[in-house]
């Protein structure tokens, strides 16, 4: 117990004194993920819609597939991006590997199962009539696409949030195409990861501290805008 | 809010992320030091950038944040240093992930070279391995010969499972190599042992974190002698098996050669190799961790201790690394 | 002049056939009713005319057009028309953002949608309920918003499927008045479905009957309630009492009808020998404890087997020996202190016979 309430200790003096290096990862880990959930959601939110809306054969299988996914372990995810974007990759000519950008990917790639299929429950949701509603009142598929997405808001949302907590939890992609290279792809998980091999449990969990108050703190912001609109 | 005014923000927010990723693609130049003693250096542009692969002991024992500084400010690059063990150091160099290896284990070096991936091999500094293990010492190997401790190891191990563990890296490390290579002097196939029962423990992670297992779990493991001089303070683990020429540990740095992967940044993957057998640096070397740890963590190879280690001259080991090499 | 024009049309869910080679027209500014039992087809038929499913055959024609082909006229057509559907649903925002919404998606100016939501909100009498949020109001006010939104883009033709379903007497007054008010101020063409035959007959120029997926019978609204042409159209109508029986003689337009061994008059040109189901309407039948006069043909003496009040009139099963079901008033029924069990003279006129022939 006095371990927690020392790493405690220690986490609120990394913060109030604005220790560099732990501002550093912190912004990183909070830039990499937010980064990585708009982009995500960008692609997943509208494509989600247009899943929903359409019928058509293997959609169930498609949702299914998606489904599995949510279990996607994280390792395997920067097991497949280093593997296409080493050099002798077919992306490779890029040369991103080892580089926050590479991360991005690596994390859209990670959440996008979740983005989808949590999109599509949210408009499931939905009543069938908003769709013919919509229709009706002479909406293209676009815009009843997106009149659907705004009934829904609150579970998409919600969806997009999960998106970001998967994407700034995670540990076993960020290691493996990141490289934890300290001062550029070092972020909070990776952090916590390497300091409690070394031994560092303190300082370890003092990080594990500082994320979870990151991650509440984005909450908080995140549900007052909700609030007001 | 106005949905337009929405709009635009949601666009700025966008832009902004994405801008500022890019940004700090740029690498924080930060100082010496872990991360209780930070220096915070000015944030520079975007800068050219090396990336080393570099086998865990060096990285473990600080050696690497101490240099890299040096290197980075001299040459004005950034450096990325990537914590990796031998095995996937070599796999890193195949393909061409990175620019330079800093590994230690001579065998899979010369095939790397003879296989064309690697060029410029310089040795850059030697330590000794040692078998530690629990003051108590169960197995009673204290003093003997490696190979000896080894089968003294295996003979206790199989009886007492419980009492006499032995914790190997498991990792396809230079550390791992070595370890492979005593078991065979010992006459013992290495896939046996792996078989031989629960007393041998695969742990799969760096050479601090598994000296860290080790103390824990109070059996004997097979280190370097750095990183077990920069662990020191952290465990109850004492050196029981010293000497043996086998335990004999060089460290070298080679660059990937850029036949192979024509993107690779030979020219500064030469400075850094220049950089670590600059004599200036093989001091720094020989006085890492005397004031701290009370010995040498690792030996330079220069100022002519490479005889020691049944190299040829210096002379040699210190031309400076070219490329294309004449 | 026919506005739509359906031409055969097949519709199948799965392997249910729910319309059956349906053909009718519509003319331009009338109110036109769909009425039949649930799961007739009436839903499906409107949503094949709003362009919400494609038929599996047959074809539809706007002023003439067909336009299954091409996905740009059918956005084109489908904004010409709108939809209300039995379920009030509204979107979960304010009641002007509800009603606004058909003119946001075709790109109108916020002046202009403010004028015009404005003039809706009144239209439907819900002054004042701009910011309120939609999903607060109650089911009358609901379809009310549902109404409005439809109609602010004045389109052609408005489709209105079973709107006042759920609702109170009063919402349901206040809505068909809201109708009625479309049709004659904007001279909108109004295609409504319902299961309450006597709403069609309030608000319909024209109904037509659906079962099964068949289209029965298509008349003006007064046809359609006294004379139906067809067994079911008549259960479906109200029309309580049908009895079948043969055609004794025909002479002169009046015709005599044997029913369980009871001789009916009736009016038609059917011949003797013919098998009919004569239709009576509960209402055209007259109870009396006396032996009536000469003026009804048509006179039996019954038993009541059941008395049974309903609101302001009473429902009277008897036995005359055939079964029938006369409406009478309340004061009537107390007048002749009527009760299970008791005598009565039951009459009906010829006039008030509708003669269906068998299938």
């Amino acid at each position: 117990m006095s371990e927690l309430w020392k790493a405690f200790l220690r986490a609120v003096e990394l913060i109030v004194n604005l220790d560099p290096e732990v501002t550093g990862i912190t912004w990183r880990s909070l830039h990499i993920s937010a980064t990585s959930t708009i982009l995500a959601s960008l692609i997943c939110v509208p494509l989600g819609g247009m899943i929903h809306f359409r019928s058509f054969s293997g959609k169930r299988g498609l949702i299914s597939i998606i489904q599995t996914f949510y279990s996607l372990p994280t390792v395997c995810v920067g097991l497949l991006v280093f593997v296409l974007f080493s050099r002798v990759g077919p992306l490779g000519r890029f040369g991103i590997l080892f580089t926050p950008t590479v991360m991005v990917i690596g994390q859209m790639i990670l959440i996008t199962p979740i983005l989808l299929g949590l999109t599509i429950s949210a408009l499931s949701g939905v009543d069938r009539t908003i769709k013919d509603s919509t229709l009706s009142l002479g909406a293209t598929e676009l815009q009843a696409i997106w009149a659907i997405i705004k009934e829904a808001r609150f579970a998409v949302w919600a969806a997009v949030v999960m998106g970001f907590g998967r994407a700034v939890s995670e540990v076993g992609c960020a290691m493996m195409v990141g490289g934890n290279i300290r001062g550029f792809t070092r972020m909070l998980t990776t952090a916590i990861s390497l300091e409690t091999q070394k031994g560092e449990l303190e300082l370890a969990l003092a990080l594990g501290i500082i994320l979870i108050s990151l991650a509440l703190v984005i909450n908080v912001i995140v549900n007052t805008i909700q609030q007001r609109y | 809010m106005g949905s337009k005014i929405k709009k635009v923000l949601s666009v700025g927010l966008i832009l902004v992320l994405i801008s500022t990723l890019m940004a700090s693609s740029a690498k924080e130049a930060v100082a010496q030091g872990d991360v209780s003693t930070p220096k915070k250096v000015p944030l520079l542009p975007k800068m050219e950038r090396l990336r080393v692969a570099t086998t865990t002991s060096l990285y473990d024992t600080g050696l690497w944040s101490y240099l890299e500084p040096m290197f980075e400010q001299k040459y004005g690059v950034e450096l990325d240093i990537v914590y990796a063990g031998t095995g996937i150091a070599l796999q890193y160099g195949k393909r061409g992930d990175v620019d330079v290896l800093t590994i230690h284990d001579r065998v899979r070096e010369d095939k790397f070279i003879r296989e064309g991936y690697g060029v410029n091999r310089r040795c850059i500094a030697y330590n000794y391995f040692l078998i530690a293990g629990p003051e108590s010492d169960p197995a009673g190997i204290k003093g003997m010969l490696p190979e000896d401790a080894f089968k003294r190891l295996m003979e206790e191990g199989k009886k007492n499972p419980e009492k006499a563990k032995f914790i190997s890296r498991g990792d396809n490390s230079g550390t791992h190599a070595k370890e492979k290579a005593i078991w065979l002097k010992a006459g013992y196939e290495y896939e046996s042992v792996q078989k031989s029962g629960s007393w041998y423990v695969e742990a799969g992670r760096g050479m601090g974190p598994t000296l860290l297992m080790a103390s824990e779990m109070q059996t004997y493991t097979l280190t370097d002698k750095g990183t077990f001089l920069a662990y020191k303070g952290n465990l109850k683990l004492i050196p029981l098996v010293e000497k043996g020429k086998i335990l004999l540990n060089v460290y070298a740095a080679l660059a990937v050669n850029p036949e192979k992967h024509p993107k690779v940044n030979v020219k500064m993957a030469n400075n850094l190799i220049n950089f670590l057998i600059s004599d200036e640096v093989q001091r720094l070397i020989g006085e890492y961790g005397v004031e701290t740890y009370g010995m040498q963590l690792f030996t330079p190879c220069g100022g002519g201790k490479c005889k020691e280690i049944g190299c040829p001259t210096w002379e040699e080991c210190a031309k400076p690394a070219e490329w294309p090499i004449k | 002049m026919f506005l739509i024009e359906v031409e055969d049309l097949y519709q199948r869910y799965g392997s249910k056939e729910v319309l059956k080679g349906l053909t009718l027209s519509i003319e331009k500014g009338e109110v036109f009713a769909l009425i039949g039992p649930t799961g007739a087809g009436k839903s499906t038929l409107l949503r094949l005319l709003d362009q919400l499913e494609n038929p599996v055959s047959g074809k539809i024609h706007f002023a003439g057009k067909d336009v299954s082909n091409s996905p740009k006229l059918r956005l084109e057509r489908r904004r010409k028309m709108a939809m209300v559907f039995q379920k009030p649903v509204v979107f979960n925002a304010s009641v002007y953002d509800n009603i606004a919404y058909p003119l946001k998606i075709r790109g109108y100016k916020r002046k202009s949608i403010f004028k015009k939501v404005s003039k809706m909100l009144e239209m439907v009498a819900l002054k004042g309920y701009q910011k309120r949020n939609a999903r607060t109001l109650s089911g009358g006010e609901t379809q009310r918003v549902a109404l409005a939104r439809a109609m602010v883009t004045e389109p052609e033709v408005l489709l209105l499927d079973e709107p006042t379903a759920n609702l109170d007497p009063l919402s349901v007054n206040l809505i068909e008045e809201i109708i009625l008010r479309f049709n004659y101020e904007q001279g909108t063409t109004i295609v409504m479905a319902t299961h309450n035959m006597s709403q069609g007959q309030r608000l319909a120029n024209r109904i037509s009957v659906l079962m099964e997926g068949e289209l029965i019978q298509v008349d003006r609204s007064s046809k359609i309630f006294n004379t139906p042409g067809d067994i079911k159209v008549a259960k479906f109508v109200g029309v309580e009492n049908i009895l079948k029986g043969m055609i004794i003689s025909s002479e002169d337009g009046v015709v005599r009808i044997n029913v369980n061994e009871q001789i009916i008059e009736g009016i038609s040109h059917r011949q003797a020998a013919e098998e009919v189901y004569v239709c009576i309407r509960p209402e055209e039948i007259t109870l009396s404890l006396l032996r009536p006069s000469i003026s009804a043909r048509n006179s039996f003496p019954g038993e009541i087997s059941l008395v049974a009040f309903s609101g302001p009139l009473v429902k009277i099963k008897l036995r005359c020996p055939f079964p029938l079901v006369a409406l009478i008033t309340k004061k009537s029924a107390e007048e002749m202190e009527l009760e299970a069990g008791k005598r009565v003279y039951v009459s009906f006129k010829a006039t008030a016979i509708h003669i269906i022939g068998l299938k």
